[in-house]
């Protein structure tokens, strides 16, 4: 009974342990989620140091990267200043010893890079580099000056002449100096330059800081890792265990795993991973490699004694003689030095019930029972090859305790040069370093010992995040002060109105909108416009749910030929099976002996097609599209309409009855403030993305639509809202649509900037001529978008027009040989939920989610804002989250550069032949982004806000534990109020009050490669702006 | 047209083939010798220049064989080395000379190296934007460009070998590309370490040739007519031999049978150079090595019925691992050693232009397909819908046939990749390894012995940690 008790417990320690593996699914579907999900109870920055150490992945740009974003000015000193300041709080102002105070032994620790590196490459900078001849560059010469002056004097003066005295200094000074007259020619002292006396000083700074940091005493720095046998091993020895286990366990795990791409499916499968892992490996015969000598014995045995795999993990642990103690971080580290692997199966058993296969239940127990199996063999072998160890397992990493004991780190030379280099930038002198008592030596010790690396970066990362925090609330607030102060807007009824999704790549296409024809107004509102279904397109094989993840569909929506094409639709879906069994047979057949023969023979003609794709992407693509003409689908309607209660997949369950289709218009028109003036036309945009050689389209699409194109929703809300039932019962509600409001769907594809519309054949000729306004005011959009897109894709030259710019972005949707199709969402720093009036003008670099919102429309508690941010703060966190790990740390949070990954198994990337699994995001989607926690701007009041986030557990552990910052702007004054430490409310007073002005938004951003800064966009009428001298840039890094 | 006009434009656009990849390579190595950075946009366009400039020479080559009606053109680059005949006759017992040949299977081979080469440069000219490692690529791209081309018209035997060291070289910096990671420095260490046994094996067969015939040249070696007509003025035991030899360097070039392993652990670097190098053509330079020596397996049927055996084992092992593989790279890998099988099988038989179209179409096929591997998600989700349902699988129908039991160990024998890196292992490397762990013993004793105390501190694994802070 007690094996069982112990058992569950195990069981439970590896589900707990589940949680710390990435959770990114199948490629397929691609959900930006925060990497660091798993981490969210606990505040940013505890949780970032506490996966660095588990993972050992950075939690922040290094600090040689945030001191050049110092120097080009992207970060600002007083920024530096004002976060370490308030970080530090009370303890800013404690004397500590010679170098002042706390706070200014910080930010000189800051402003100054203090070089640290292993002691033996120390070593090699004082004895080979000129560090100990020549000041550091940065230390001013007045402070060069100073310090040699009374240096020289106090040598001249007092110690030559108190030579003598007995008492007067200590011997180890006196020893020091001596040596040094030895080694500088004292004899001649008098005779010195300046630069003898230079180097004079440093090697006496030098000796002194040496002989201080005795007193002072090392504490450990994080370790990061485990203490697995594997690394205790690749510690003492250099040779790494898990390449031999993982060089098994990938191959199976992808097996095990796939989805479809093998032609042949791993025998016993459907066994599990354990069994059939049993079965593969336990069968005699083949050729082991030396090291798994063994194992299929073994496996045999627990083949035939039935040994469950929890037992087998209880056994291995016993033998590797883990104690109970250590055994939950032990099995974490082992689960972790496969996390991809181990995430997708675990991913695959517990979240993927719509994939072709997904893994049975307790498949990750199963990959631990093989795993920590196949690491005995592998960690005795290692041992016995390269430390000749014989002895049982479960010593192994006592006696490499015993026999190897750890490199001692040298902590003393790198704490003597730390002290050396601030002494020098502080301009100290050795005689009041010498006096110090070794009290005092501590004390500095254990200060800059506090503000190691780790906390440095932390602040710097502050300090870059204020930067921004600051220029976007100032440029907000400088808008709603032009609101307040500025001629109430004209009444008239705009001529369109148009609703995107509130994704950063819709704000500069709204913006463009609203530039060309200022009588339209937009709204931003997830991309599933409040329509969740399960949506299944004319030519797609399977439904696919269209709506945000959290979100599980009831609908069921299909898309139906048009009956006047029945029969067209039926001959173009047989002409389309035709060609799609045949190219499937070539594919498959080319893999083969005999078809592959054949289809090599005739290969050369592939040559053809795959040149001109290579050299001419766009012309191939036209082509392409026109040759595909013969077979898509004509005319299509959306099976839309329900009349049985319940809904479903299956005939006559397929829509909506009409009063869910009023809810769902309802809903949305109330949630963006529209239940009012409005306009004859409004269109509907849904988005997505189309590229080539991108395995991570997915993640490129809609994210409101769990990674699927928006289109049909759009069209689905706009059939909604034109049906006059529909309208009847919104009536009767109190939303009234006038008669001529007409609702249009439409699609843009955020890659090649196309926009198409849905059911066009169904516009009242009355409204044509607005859609024809539309259109063109739109089809301008469209390339001014592309245009301001192009700027910042460093292969379009920066003199394209608009008209080529358009061009160069469908070629970059087409082109093989593109990896960077789009920037997608990098660069996204802020979301503002709120009225567009508080943002319209205002260019803000496609770095922002928009959502709209009208407090003034919404009661006392809130309750349309609640359902808003339920939604809105999570996706854009998430989104922010996964590429701001992403970014500081392509390598171990992202999936690394896309040039070598390698599709595996139908559900992820590897990295070229044999590696991991790679989630996250690749070096070419991060490239251009900054990392930085997401800002939230809300109209609300700070106790609204208040409210709300203590109302929902999932805004509270966002934002009360910093996982993004937050500012409200008060319906009340107009005033901002920022959040501070996830619970203070303060008031912020802005910066600056007036914003750079630009006509357009191209006069702003011509010519222009880098991030820009805020600027207010008058409109081509108000010729009085025209570009000033001001600086357009929050960085002068290009 | 009369010979010597044809002779006369055959030096010139000969050399122009020769010259455009030589002087590219040129470029880019002194400019990154001299440590100065080239732009993207200068790099690309030298490619493209030269790379153009050659294919129009290898064109206008073949327009003059066509014209002239001449099978084989060759372009001398002077006589190296020349020992005279002591005894005072005509022919020399020594000679060392870089010839280059131009006929019906050096012709089309460049001209096929140039179309890919250069579409694949188009390729990876914006693939590879931004990458720290460009200018490196378009280097070691350039390098291969020029292994390619001397090895394909190659003449001599010597000259044949100097392309194949170019190409291998290349090759292996290739895979190790993304030298920031492990993985990718191992394995190409791994294609390395094979490619030098093979080309031991090319070098003894060099050696061999030279001491039979005096000289390296094909001409001496496989008689006088043009390819593939000539006929191998060595006895039928030496063929076998010096055959053996070549075959065994062939097979570590086209990663046959037992040295297949590294060809799925070469798919390390960016996926142009993958597609270039083990889709395209360096895969098949083994196959190419065959069919320049064909006359040579004309001579001996032991021979010809070992590389019939070789390419059929080939074959079958990449067929049946390629169905395994869940990984598309793979996948295509085995999928190319299978066609390279094939193609070796034709080579024993006796076919001469068969697997000359076969190597070609293979060629641009498997390219086509590696370029496109990262859109396979796409591409199945479009064919999925296109069939309406999920893709149809099919096992084989041996598969079906078989006993469950040895569908196991036949699936775990693809699985593992044949055993072949693991026989490699077990049989070479760790012998290997052990005799020098002896030498290496043996000489700790002796140094302890003279020193009469420890020596060798340096070995100990805790050295570093304990040198004392001297500071």
């Amino acid at each position: 009974m007690l094996r069982a008790a112990e058992l569950t417990e195990l069981q439970h320690v590896i589900d707990h342990a589940a949680h710390y593996l990435p959770t990114q699914g199948p490629l397929t579907v691609f959900v930006h989620h925060n990497t660091l999900h798993a981490f969210e109870d606990r505040s940013f920055s505890l949780a970032v140091r506490e996966a660095f150490e588990r993972y050992g992945c950075q939690p922040y740009f290094s600090e040689s990267r945030y001191r050049e974003e110092l120097a080009g000015g992207r970060i600002r000193p007083d920024d530096l200043a004002a976060v370490l300041q308030e970080d530090l709080g009370d303890g800013a102002d404690e004397l500590v010893g010679l170098l002042g105070t706390r706070f200014h032994l910080r930010l000189a620790m800051l402003q100054h890079s203090l070089h640290s590196a292993p002691s033996a490459e120390l070593r090699w900078v004082i004895a080979e580099t000129d560090a100990l001849r020549r000041f550091r560059q940065d230390v001013p010469s007045e402070l060069r000056k100073r310090a040699l002056d009374s240096t020289r004097r106090w040598i001249m003066r007092d110690f030559r002449g108190a030579h003598n005295l007995a008492g007067a200094y200590s011997a180890e000074l006196r020893g020091i100096v001596s040596e040094l007259f030895d080694e500088l020619r004292g004899a001649s002292i008098e005779e010195w330059t300046d630069d003898a006396w230079e180097s004079f000083y440093l090697r006496l700074l030098w000796r002194i800081c040496s002989a201080g940091v005795r007193n002072v005493a090392c504490t450990p720095g994080p370790s990061v890792g485990g203490h697995r046998h594997r690394d205790e091993l690749l510690n003492a020895a250099g040779h790494d265990s898990d390449e031999l286990v993982n060089d098994v366990l990938i191959r199976f795990c992808a097996a095990f795993l796939d989805q479809g791409f093998a032609h042949w499916t791993l025998p016993d499968r459907d066994a599990g991973f354990y069994r059939s892992f049993l079965e593969l490996y336990g069968q005699p015969g083949g050729l082991l490699p030396a090291w798994m000598h063994g194992i299929p014995q073994e496996l045999r045995r627990l083949n035939e004694h039935n040994v469950p795999p929890l037992e087998c993990i209880a056994d291995s642990l016993e033998r590797l003689g883990v104690a109970a103690t250590e055994r939950e971080q032990f099995i974490m580290s082992s689960l972790l030095a496969l996390r991809g692997w181990a995430g997708m199966i675990w991913q695959m058993e517990t979240n993927a019930q719509w994939t072709l296969h997904p893994a049975p239940k307790g498949s990750l127990t199963e990959l631990l029972a093989i795993r920590l199996l196949l690491e005995r063999y592998a960690v005795s072998f290692t041992a016995r090859e390269q430390l000749g160890y014989d002895g049982s397992l479960a010593a192994l990493r006592d006696a490499i305790g015993a026999r190897y004991s750890p490199r001692a780190d040298g902590s003393a030379v790198q704490r003597a040069f730390l002290f050396f280099q601030l002494a020098q930038v502080r301009g100290l002198t050795p005689e009041q370093l010498y006096r110090q008592p070794p009290k005092t030596w501590a004390r500095l010790g254990e200060e800059m010992e506090a503000f190691s690396e780790l906390e440095r970066r932390r602040i710097f990362q502050l300090a870059y995040e204020r930067r921004y925090r600051i220029e976007t609330l100032d440029a907000i607030s400088v808008q709603a002060k032009r609101i307040r102060e500025g001629p109430a807007a004209a009444s008239a009824p705009p001529l369109f109105q148009l609703f995107c999704c509130i994704d950063d790549r819709e704000e500069s296409f709204r913006r463009h909108l609203e530039e060309i024809e200022p009588r339209c107004e937009t709204f931003g509102y997830a991309g599933f416009f409040g329509v969740a279904m399960y949506y299944r397109g004319a030519a797609e094989a399977y439904p696919r749910p269209l709506c945000p993840v959290v979100i599980k569909p009831n609908h069921y929506v299909e898309e139906h030929p048009a009956d006047a094409v029945a029969e067209a639709h039926r001959r173009r879906a047989w002409a389309r099976r035709l060609l799609g069994s045949a190219s499937h047979e070539v594919h498959r057949g080319s893999l083969s002996l005999v078809g592959g023969a054949v289809a090599s023979v005739f290969g050369s003609i592939a040559s053809l097609p795959m040149v001109l794709r290579i050299l001419f992407p766009r012309t191939t693509a036209h082509l392409r599209r026109l040759a595909g003409h013969t077979v898509r689908p004509p005319a299509t309607q959306l099976l839309l309409e329900r009349q049985d209660p319940t809904p479903g997949p299956e005939p006559g369950h397929i829509g909506y009855t009409v009063s869910e289709m009023a809810d769902v218009v309802e809903r949305t028109l109330r949630d963006n403030g529209l239940t009012s003036t409005f306009a004859p036309l409004v269109i509907l945009l849904g988005h997505g993305s189309s590229s080539l050689n991108n395995p991570h389209e997915s993640a490129y699409n809609c994210g409101a639509c769990s990674g699927g194109r928006g289109g049909p929703n759009a069209r689905a809300f706009a059939q909604m809202a034109n049906d006059p039932r529909v309208r009847a019962l919104l009536a009767e509600r109190g939303l009234r649509l006038p008669a001529g409001t007409h609702f249009l769907g439409g699609f843009h594809n955020t890659c090649n900037d196309d926009v198409q519309f849905f059911d066009l054949d169904r516009l009242p000729s009355a409204r044509a001529a607005y859609v024809d306004h539309a259109r063109k005011a739109i089809d301008e959009a469209r390339r001014r978008n592309a245009h301001e897109r192009c700027r910042r894709f460093e292969s379009a030259p920066l003199s394209l027009s608009a008209a080529t710019a358009l061009v160069h972005v469908q070629e970059r949707s087409e082109d093989l040989s593109q990896a960077r199709p789009e920037y997608n969402h990098a660069t996204n720093a802020v979301t503002f939920v709120g009225r567009r009036s508080r943002t319209r003008g205002l260019y803000m670099d496609r770095r922002s989610f928009l959502a709209s919102y009208d407090p003034t429309q919404d009661d006392e508690s809130g309750t349309i804002l609640a359902r808003l941010l339920e939604a809105v703060i999570p996706v854009c966190a998430g989104i922010s989250l996964e590429y701001y790990f992403s970014t500081v740390d392509t390598l171990g949070y992202g999936c690394g550069s896309k040039l070598p990954h390698n599709i595996t198994s139908l559900l992820g990337v590897m990295e070229g032949a044999l590696t991991d699994l790679r989630p996250g995001l690749s070096a070419q989607m991060v490239e251009i982004h900054e990392p930085m926690r997401h800002v939230f701007v809300i109209e609300a009041t700070p106790e609204v806000m208040d409210r709300l986030i203590d109302a929902s557990p999932m805004l509270s552990r966002i934002i009360r534990h910093e996982w993004a910052q937050l500012a409200v702007l008060s319906t009340e004054d107009d005033r901002i109020y920022v959040l501070a430490g996830g619970r203070r409310w303060e008031l912020y007073q802005p910066e600056s009050t007036r914003l750079p002005k630009a006509a357009r938004s191209i006069d702003w951003y011509r010519g222009w490669r880098g991030h820009l800064g805020y600027a207010l966009i008058m409109g081509e009428s108000d010729a009085s702006v025209r570009p000033t001298g001001e600086p357009r840039a929050t960085t002068g890094a290009l | 047209m009369n010979d010597q006009l044809a002779q006369q434009l055959v030096n010139f656009l000969g050399v122009a083939v020769l010259l455009c990849p030589a002087a590219l390579l040129a470029i880019l190595g002194v400019w990154s010798l001299l440590g100065l950075r080239l732009s993207e946009r200068v790099i690309s366009r030298l490619t493209q220049a030269f790379v153009i400039a050659g294919l129009l020479a290898a064109v206008g080559i073949l327009a003059v064989m066509l014209v002239s009606g001449r099978r084989r053109l060759t372009l001398p680059l002077g006589d190296w080395i020349v020992l005279p005949n002591l005894a005072g006759g005509e022919d020399h017992p020594f000679h060392f000379t870089f010839t280059f040949v131009f006929d019906r299977l050096s012709v089309p081979f460049v001209i096929l190296s140039f179309l890919l080469v250069g579409t694949i440069g188009a390729f990876a000219t914006k693939y590879l934007h931004r990458e720290p490692g460009y200018a490196r690529f378009f280097l070691l791209y350039a390098i291969f460009l020029v292994g390619m081309v001397v090895s394909s018209l190659a003449g001599t035997i010597e000259t044949l070998f100097t392309g194949w060291e170019l190409v291998g070289l290349s090759s292996a910096l290739l895979v190790g590309f993304f030298h920031e990671r492990a993985s990718p420095v191992q394995n190409g260490l791994r294609v390395w370490s094979v490619y030098r046994m093979a080309d031991a094996a090319f070098l003894i067969a060099t050696v061999m040739l030279h001491h039979l015939t005096s000289s390296g040249d094909f001409t001496k070696l496989m008689g006088a007519k043009p390819w593939p007509e000539g006929a191998a003025d060595i006895s039928s035991s030496t063929a076998l031999v010096v055959g053996l030899l070549l075959l065994v360097a062939a097979a570590g070039k086209s990663a046959l049978v037992p040295f297949s392993g590294w060809l799925p652990r070469a798919m390390e670097g960016p996926t142009p150079s993958s597609a270039i190098f083990y889709g395209a053509l360096s895969v098949h330079l083994g196959a190419f090595l065959l069919l320049r020596v064909s006359p040579l397996l004309e001579r001996s049927v032991i021979l010809c019925a070992c590389v019939v055996a070789l390419g059929a084992v080939s074959a079958a092992f990449g067929a049946l691992a390629a169905r395994v593989q869940c990984d598309v790279k793979s996948a295509l890998a085995f999928a190319s050693l299978t066609q390279v099988g094939i193609i070796v099988v034709e080579i024993g038989l006796g076919f001469r232009y068969l697997p000359l179209v076969h190597i070609m179409g293979h060629a641009c096929l498997r390219s086509l397909q590696l370029l496109r591997a990262p859109t396979l998600l796409r591409d199945y989700h479009d064919l999925e819908n296109a069939i309406g349902g999920r893709l149809p699988r099919r096992p084989a129908v041996w598969q079906r046939l078989a006993p469950e039991h040895f569908r196991g160990r036949i699936y775990r024998l693809a699985l593992e990749r044949g055993y072949w890196d693991t026989l490699l292992a077990n049989s070479i490397v760790r012998p290997f390894k052990r005799f020098f762990r002896w030498c290496d013993a043996l000489e700790g004793r002796w140094t302890r012995f003279l020193a009469g105390a420890e020596s060798r501190e340096a070995d100990r694994p805790d050295f570093v940690g304990s040198v004392a802070d001297d500071l």
